[in-house]
């Protein structure tokens, strides 16, 4: 007893501190990160997989009647000029459901080339209560800024900023989302302003953007170093599409990081880019590596990695109007609150106009 | 060296057991920090020891408080 007492004092001379530090999660969250980055990351890991595991949906079920609503219409917007618009996401099931894969401008007077659009669809005939949230952005109009939260990437990190959107960048601001696995639980890298922070691992999937704004996702072999022309680059796993095709090793479980294992349906989320160089995000409930990846590379996705998963960390937040006005998650479910990266928080990732 | 004295009082004699438990309680725990691979293992473990632990000593308490006033009412209802 006097041992455990001893060994929790010694414990809460660091858990209390990092309470006390800035966060915006619970602290049941901020308990549980805690813990997974002090050496509790396998035992987290299981008690979450005996969750899911417990709580795993069953399939079928009564079908629904309509999908959430998502982007605002476009009717008196229409455009005579030849601008690219991606086609809309076919649906899997059917009858489809009124709006099922229609992309929908994010915000209202976007214009006729407007930058982000939305759409939703049921991404799997087995669970038809399942709804994919994809949003398409187009690289051509706008420029990702990666944004570091107040503990992710950790220290030493220079231009750190408070850990939220700057308000110099909000007035341009088009939409916002997670920025992938923390560094110590993907083992993988990371260069911010063209600096390598962690590492750079050949064979990772990377969301990297040049400093020419062009934006991709790669399977990296370019060394542990920074190239001189990225500005930009963030790892996680290995890519789960390449050149259009599904990794073979989706049902592998430990390929996919030391978190929750593949199988495991949980909220996910990931990036992709199109054939045409556009940025594809895509977030659902109760997800596998490989379900997620389908839904990816059916709203066009040719590579594409997996960014976070857990409903604590999956958020891609639209803002209707300039000024970082009327924010609004992609799915009604997300956990988050819309003004999630208005106000610190972890990393982030924020294309604007 | 000197010795410590060998006729002491209880009250005495229970501090000393006190600050030999707890020497001992430090040392292993001290051991636990540097074996564990984080100080969040020895925090969490530690936390579940103690929870066991409370109930443990909390139904021992309770069981022996049960049988003290059943011994109680038993000699109460004797014959006279």
């Amino acid at each position: 007893m006097l041992a455990a007492l001893a060994c929790l004092v010694a414990a809460a001379t660091s858990y209390v501190p990092a309470m006390r530090a800035k966060h915006n999660v619970a602290l049941g969250v901020s308990s549980v990160e805690w813990l997974r980055h002090n050496g509790g990351n396998p035992i987290v890991s299981e008690i979450e997989n005996w969750y899911y595991e417990l709580n795993a949906p069953e399939k079928g079920g009564p079908a629904l009647t309509t999908l959430p609503k998502v982007g605002v219409n476009s009717e008196g917007e229409g455009s005579k000029a030849k601008v690219y618009r991606p086609p809309n996401v076919a649906p899997l099931i059917h009858p489809a459901l009124a709006g099922e894969g229609v992309w929908k401008k994010a915000a209202a007077k976007a214009g006729p080339q407007p930058p982000v659009l939305l759409t939703t669809f049921r991404s799997d005939p087995e669970y038809p209560q399942f709804v994919a949230g994809v949003a398409w952005i187009d690289s051509s109009r706008t420029h990702l800024a990666y944004v570091p939260g107040l503990a992710e990437p950790p220290e030493p990190l220079e231009n750190r900023g408070s850990g939220e959107v700057p308000l110099a960048m909000r007035k341009r601001l088009v939409a916002t989302f997670n920025g992938g696995f923390p560094l110590e639980t993907s083992n993988a890298g990371l260069i911010y302003r063209g600096k390598v922070v962690e590492t750079m691992v050949n064979g990772i999937a990377t969301i990297v953007e040049y400093r020419s704004g062009r934006v991709d996702v790669v399977r990296w072999h370019q060394g542990p170093r920074a190239p001189a022309d990225v500005w930009f680059a963030k790892q996680n796993l290995p890519p789960i599409i390449y050149e259009g095709k599904l990794n073979p090793d989706l049902s592998d479980g430990p390929e996919w990081g030391e978190t929750v294992n593949n199988a495991i349906r949980v909220w996910r989320s990931g990036l992709g880019v199109d054939a045409h160089g556009n940025l594809i995000y895509a977030a659902a409930n109760y997800q596998t590596v490989e379900s997620l990846a389908k839904i990816l590379q059916r709203a066009g996705a040719v590579r594409a990695l997996e960014l976070d998963i857990n409903e604590d960390w999956t958020s891609f937040i639209t803002y209707r109007h300039p000024g970082a006005l009327e924010p609004s998650n992609l799915l009604p479910e997300m956990l988050r609150p819309p003004e999630r990266y208005l106000t610190p928080t972890n990393g982030i990732s924020s294309p604007s106009t | 060296m000197v010795g410590l004295p060998r006729d002491i009082s209880p009250g005495a004699r229970s501090r000393r057991g006190f600050f030999a438990d707890l020497l001992i309680a430090i040392a292993l725990a001290a051991v636990a920090i540097l074996l564990a691979a984080g100080i969040g293992v020895v925090g969490f473990l530690a936390l579940l020891v103690l929870l066991v632990l409370s109930v443990w000593i909390g139904l021992e308490a309770a069981v022996v408080s049960l049988m003290r006033r059943r011994r109680r009412r038993s000699v109460g209802l004797g014959p006279r």
